[in-house]
């Protein structure tokens, strides 16, 4: 049994390294704009698959390594993702039963309200920076990416009995 | 406003998570790899002979800048100001990994470990780069001139002028700011670092201005510049100590001559005033600050 949750925890938190190695990975300046959200849709998984193992505090540890590796003031991104992990724990009831269509929909919206979130703080923190509709174009590739992301997460999660 | 108490924590941070930038970094290395491993002879010979044709005239134009250098060290030893000093320099390679969109960063892949340090000044081979602003173990963030946050004191080569560049977050323009509309600035003038700040060592070429406009419902002249440094596209950087100085070896001829004339000096001042009168010098303190 205990082999069963060590080998679980190991298979979320490598996960999230993937998802966080995803995030900084360099990109054509091209799509640099479209980079999808992996490490929140990652995060936001499996808070929403393990709302009491994997919550808010693991979002701002996220956050904070986040913040570091891209160089932002501390607690930009850890504000930002533990509020959005907030709000899918709220409603994670919800959320694991809606169709796939209206879930990837939702995480759009979460995904908006996270750069959101991070553009104000950074312009209160940082100031002048520009007003940019650019900055929600991620939550129109991750809408798309959050089906192959939830698939292959829930595979996983059922193959390795994560709970 | 700013304390620096999380800092020792963000940089051991830093450290522990640089093997992830390393890891990120690696699609980038094979591409680059692959590059290299499947060039074709052809492509390879052309190279070469583009690289030679290029040494050529470097060589050419060193040997013109050696002369003017030893000139330089000649006449400015007869006026007793300082010599120049060269520094020490190193190579750095720019990893690619993402930054924040917000702001203008690039990582290096050396750090504390080579002795990299905060506020370093970094440039590449048209011109300054930006500063250093994070060191961990094995990496180090390099602020650039065209993040909003940064300044840089600059003077124009034609005529001296002084002024502060500042970044707007834009990657290929910086502004000169609280200029006022009579100065001197045309759109072409070239920029260099003015050495005042004490950050970046005089003489570095930093942006070239393309617009200059005096409206008169602006209280300053408003001037657009160019940065020279290829910030969307730097591979390779150049990392300077400016503390870490070594004189220039000057050839024992030089030498020789520098010693005649001074002695030649001091004779005919001696012959001409029998009590010679300490000279004074006066310096102006000169401030300027690079914001961060």
């Amino acid at each position: 049994m205990s082999a069963h949750i060590a080998n679980g925890r190991l298979v979320v938190w490598l996960t999230l390294f993937i998802g966080m190695m995803f995030q900084i990975m360099p990109l054509p300046k091209m799509v640099e704009a479209w980079r999808p959200d992996w490490l929140l849709m990652v995060m936001m998984y499996w808070a929403m698959a393990l709302p009491h193992r994997y919550s808010i505090l693991t979002a701002w540890l996220l956050g904070v390594m986040l913040d570091v590796l891209l160089g932002a003031h501390l607690g930009i991104r850890s504000l930002a993702l533990s509020l959005v992990i907030y709000i899918v724990v709220l409603l994670c009831q919800q959320l694991r039963n809606y169709p796939r269509w209206q879930q990837s929909l939702l995480v759009a919206c979460f995904i908006c309200i996270y750069h959101a979130v991070i553009f104000w703080v950074q312009f209160v923190v940082v100031g002048a920076a520009p007003f940019n509709v650019d900055m929600f174009l991620p939550a129109i590739s991750s809408l798309f990416i959050w089906w192959w992301v939830f698939w292959v997460l829930r595979n996983m999660r059922r193959h390795y009995k994560v709970r | 406003m700013t304390n620096n108490r999380l800092d020792p924590i963000r940089q051991s941070l830093s450290s522990v998570l640089s093997p992830l930038q390393y890891l990120a970094n690696v699609p980038g290395v094979m591409l680059d790899w692959s590059a290299e491993a499947f060039a074709t002879r052809n492509m390879l010979e052309l190279q070469n002979k583009e690289l030679l044709r290029q040494q050529l005239v470097m060589s050419e134009r060193l040997q013109r800048f050696e002369h003017v250098r030893q000139e330089n060290e000649r006449l400015r030893a007869l006026l007793g100001s300082p010599v120049h000093m060269d520094s020490r320099k190193m190579v750095a390679e720019v990893m690619e990994v993402a930054s924040d969109p917000f702001r203008q960063f690039v990582v290096l892949n050396h750090g504390s470990q080579t002795g990299i340090y905060v506020g370093q000044p970094v440039v590449d081979a048209q011109g300054v780069v930006g500063q250093v602003v994070e060191v961990s173990e094995f990496t180090s963030r390099v602020l650039m001139v065209s993040d909003t946050t940064h300044g840089i004191p600059v003077r124009v080569t034609r005529n001296d002028v002084r002024a502060i560049a500042n970044g707007m977050g834009d990657i290929d323009q910086i502004e000169l700011r609280h200029v006022a509309k009579s100065t001197d600035i045309i759109v072409g003038d070239l920029l260099v670092t003015s050495g005042l700040g004490n950050r970046f060592p005089e003489g570095y070429p930093v942006a070239r201005v393309i617009s200059v406009s005096r409206d008169d419902g602006q209280s300053y002249a408003v001037i657009y510049a160019q940065p020279l440094a290829a910030l969307d596209r730097i591979r390779y950087v150049l990392l300077i100590w400016p503390d870490e100085t070594k004189p220039f070896t000057l050839p024992n001829d030089v030498q020789e001559l520098i010693k005649e004339a001074a002695d030649k000096a001091a004779a005919t001042v001696n012959s001409s005033d029998p009590q010679p009168q300490p000279v004074e010098t006066t310096t102006t303190p000169v401030t300027s600050e690079v914001n961060q």
